[in-house]
């Protein structure tokens, strides 16, 4: 008959939710028990479909959203998401209006220590993901955050990476992959971090030659050898930050006087002598379009989207890219609006993504200050701290260990104990139709009965919606 | 010379992660306490985690070659502690000393693996999953291999612990983790979830819903003993530092009677490309906090000695010559350190490749002639009392040319 198991389970899930017979969910969880992945499936129908857009999409559902996409239609919203053009509310404006770090020139941050500026950088960050209507942007900046990883505390960094998350990051998340990949090779925040500014003829340094191909552009077996490393090497020396008495200090500057003008070979191209800057725009361009490249990109971004990447999807993908020169929102098209979202496998949210997806649930009032970064601390993701250029980890292997502190900051959350975070219960009550139960559990666990005991005081019933295995998953 | 300076900065973030993890078993707790079938032997895994300096840790004054491709950072031999007329231990690991005189170390000099890519990533990455180089295709840390190819249907909940902000790689795959911050601050801070949490994390075969029940089960077994109360033994008193601080941590849980098989620590800030120093100086700092801390935790373990092993490595070691920037660049060979009971201590072994010029491989670096994966399997097999399992974990490791324990407890 070919009733695949998946099948069966939509099924078993969609009669247990339309008919509310609790004794059917207990099935669904005996049969959800042997899946290696998590203890929720995508719910099948119309809401199922909306919330996994949502999960996916955004840093996860508000009360609200949901109705609010249901009414709209996926295909709407998704373009609402792609176009990134929605208003941020005042709250928001002005709370990012306060930060010193988007209203100082980057030369006058100097005066503010490092720790200030890191702090301002993860505030803005989380105002962001929670509070932002363009949630797909956010999550491309988090995408975008860690493929570019920076660490914000290596030497002058906190001082670079402001204009490196304006300038590069946010500028170019939804645009094209080789725009964002010129500006970050100019950043000095990226110059830095990779030592390319002491990347001098004769000693040339290989630092951001190999995490350039390697995590940038053509993935470790993108087909590049050692000896490519060397010579992209070469074709960077020069690019440096100005230092000069009266010059911009800080800026990207070409120091011709220490680039190797020799002639070098890269990827089987050849790049004539005397090209001076052009060098390595020469390589910018080879790798932005190179076939290796569209691969690695595609790839990573199904992971992101979709947790596993199958190959057929990974090709869709890279022929996308291929296709658009790596327009970034017709890429994004072709994964969010694919089955594949539909079908794919839960995904764990990273200490970063739970945070946010839990004050969203919520609904609370955040400053998103130190309080709920020293959480995100505890759960092992201080953003912007990351020392190694491959970024944070996505498996779920790695933030196995962060439930204790998941926990913790749910039932801080709950009963109202993080200084500058507020949550409002009866305002939350009134955003939803349906009732909080209700509306916690779509959150929460899609429309799964039982679960979660009921019989506790709202405030518990919140913190423990919070820590359940299924809000670990998007 | 500045060629990754993120190095020295990782070291930062090292130095003030002390964040735990705890791989566990599946028992009830009652029988995990009264488990004592283990091994009962506790393997300190210590990763110096940027490129430790071999060549000034344990220096060779014995040889001219040493002092000319060195001239302003080689140790002198007057200011070293003379261990056998040909090595000297840097001052900054004074405190080492009595330890060794007494047999306890051993230092296997010129160790490392055969990555040659002079990358953090990929050298970190092969030793991580105890491989010979990043190429090789074993997806799981070679510690990970070494909990699932002894478990038991009586294990203890608290077989691994280790100490970082993320799972380190060598623990990647294996049985489930806790992170764990501190002991002391292993807690939950709403006790009142408590029972709703087992309720909800009781079923379900998900990574995120196992390792929930297995952070409940370490929850309930730091109930009965706690790290506020821990007292070091013999005054032993530690350094300040995290990785002291983590050490002192591995002693009480140890004592405790866990059943603690691994802990892994780690320390950063080994990336000295820049003005390393000498006898004083950013290099003889950290192996100031390196060698007080291994000597406080010596002393506080010394009624438990034989039950305990602590094993020293890093990535890789430095260039054999100093760069114009004062400090030495990433090279191959670096050392290991090995402390514990029925060694074949207070001797530095393995062969030594010399540092003049042609004996140097690569762009200048002291080859490598004790792979890594040989002391390491040597230690599964002889203190963790685990023959299949060590070669189940190294399958393609090389014997050990020497002998690295007394007696009985000879080498394959």
């Amino acid at each position: 008959m070919g009733i695949t198991r998946r099948k069966l389970l939509k099924n078993t899930a969609a009669i247990g939710a339309a008919a509310g017979l609790a004794g059917c969910s207990n099935q669904i969880r005996d049969l959800l028990g042997n899946s290696s992945h998590a203890p929720i499936r995508p719910l099948s129908g119309r809401i199922g479909a909306v919330m996994r857009v949502i999960d996916r999409t955004t840093f996860g559902p508000t009360p609200e959203l949901p109705e609010t996409v249901s009414a709209m239609g996926i295909e709407t919203f998704v373009h609402q998401q792609l176009n990134a053009a929605l208003p941020m509310d005042d709250a928001l404006k002005l709370a990012l209006a306060r930060l010193d770090i988007f209203c100082i020139d980057s030369a006058e941050l100097r005066d503010l220590p490092e720790g200030e500026i890191v702090n301002q950088l993860k505030q803005a960050a989380l105002l962001r993901a929670v509070f932002d209507p363009n949630q797909l942007q956010e999550r491309m900046v988090d995408f975008w955050s860690n493929h570019f990883n920076i660490y914000a505390r290596k030497r002058y960094e906190a001082w670079r990476k402001p204009t490196d998350d304006v300038e590069v990051i946010r500028k170019h998340a939804l645009g094209s992959f080789p725009n964002l990949l010129y500006a970050s090779a100019k950043s000095p925040a990226m110059l830095e971090y990779l030592d390319n500014d002491s990347n001098k003829a004769g000693t040339a340094n290989e630092n951001y030659a190999r995490e350039l191909m390697e995590l940038h552009t053509l993935g470790v077996d993108g087909g590049y050898t050692q000896r490519d490393v060397q010579e992209v090497a070469r074709c960077f020396t020069g690019w440096t930050i100005e230092n000069r008495f009266l010059h911009p200090r800080g800026t990207f500057r070409f120091d011709e006087s220490v680039h190797d003008d020799q002639e070098k070979t890269v990827l089987g191209q050849r790049i004539p002598p005397g090209g001076g800057i052009s060098d390595g725009e020469r390589v910018l361009e080879i790798l932005a379009f190179h076939p290796s490249t569209a691969r690695h990109i595609a790839k990573k971004l199904c992971t992101y989207f979709l947790g596993e990447s199958d190959n057929r999807m990974v090709e869709n993908v890279s022929q996308t890219y291929l296709q658009t020169h790596g327009d970034i929102k017709s890429i994004l098209k072709t994964v969010l609006l694919s089955k594949a979202l539909m079908e794919s496998p839960p995904i764990v949210k990273r200490p970063f993504d739970f945070v946010a997806s839990a004050l969203r649930a919520v609904d609370a009032n955040s400053d998103c200050g130190r309080a709920v970064q020293k959480h995100l601390d505890d759960m092992g993701q201080s953003i912007f701290e990351w020392p190694m250029p491959d970024g944070f980890p996505v498996d779920a292997a790695s933030w196995s260990g962060s439930l204790l502190a998941r926990w913790n900051f749910a039932s801080e959350l709950a009963f109202n104990r993080i200084p500058g975070t507020n949550l409002n219960l009866t305002q939350l009550k009134q955003l939803s139709t349906l009732p909080l139960v209700k509306t916690m559990r779509q959150i929460t666990l899609g429309l799964r009965e039982g679960g979660i005991p009921t019989n506790v005081s709202e405030e518990m019933f919140l913190a423990l919606c919070l820590s359940s295995p299924e809000f670990q998953w998007r | 010379m500045n060629w990754c300076d993120e190095y020295a900065m990782i070291s930062r973030r090292a130095l003030f992660g002390t964040v735990s993890c705890a791989v566990l078993g599946t028992k009830a707790l009652s029988q995990i306490v009264l488990n004592k079938k283990g091994t009962e032997h506790t393997l300190v895994v210590v990763f110096l985690r940027g490129g430790m300096d071999g060549l000034s840790a344990v220096a060779p004054f014995g040889e001219d070659a040493y002092y000319q491709s060195r001239p302003t950072l080689a140790l002198r031999k007057n200011d070293l502690h003379n261990l056998d007329g040909f090595f000297g231990l840097h001052p900054a690991l004074s405190k080492l000393i009595p330890s060794f005189a007494e047999g306890r170390v051993a230092i296997v000099h010129a160790a490392g693996s055969q990555d040659s890519s002079h990358s953090h990533f990929e050298a970190m990455n092969a030793m991580e999953r105890g491989v010979a180089t990043a190429e090789e295709s074993t997806g799981n840390g070679w510690l990970a291999r070494y909990l699932n190819a002894t478990r038991t249907d009586h294990d203890s909940a608290l077989r691994a612990v280790a100490f970082s902000p993320v799972m380190p790689d060598s623990l990647r795959g294996g049985t489930n983790c806790v992170a764990i911050e501190s002991l002391s601050e292993y807690r939950l801070r709403n006790e009142q979830m408590k029972p709703h949490l087992a309720a909800m994390y009781a079923n379900g075969s998900d990574l995120m819903t196992r390792s929930g029940r297995e952070s409940l089960r370490v929850l309930q077994m730091l109930e009965r003993s706690r790290m506020d109360a821990y007292r070091p033994e013999n005054g032993a008193v530690y350094p300040d530092s995290d990785f002291a601080q983590a050490l002192k941590q591995v002693a009480f849980l140890v004592k405790s009677d866990f059943g603690l098989e691994i802990a892994c620590l780690e320390r950063g800030g080994w990336d000295t490309h820049v003005a390393q120093g000498t006898t004083s100086g950013w290099l003889a700092s950290q192996l100031s906090d390196l060698g007080d801390s291994l000597a406080a935790f010596d002393r506080d373990i010394a009624r438990i000695r034989r039950r305990v092993t602590v094993v020293v490595m890093t990535e890789f070691g430095r260039r054999a010559y100093e760069n114009s920037g004062l400090g030495t660049d990433h090279g191959s060979a670096s050392l290991m350190f090995v402390i514990g009971e029925g060694l074949h201590g207070g001797k530095v072994h393995g062969e030594w490749p010399g540092l003049s010029e042609e004996k140097l491989s690569g762009p200048g670096d002291l080859k490598v002639t004790t792979d890594y994966r040989a002391v390491l399997r040597t230690i599964l097999q002889v203190r963790m009392r685990s023959q299949a399992a060590a070669a189940k974990v190294f399958p393609t490791a090389p014997p050990l040319s020497f002998q690295l324990f007394n007696g009985r407890s000879t080498n394959p």
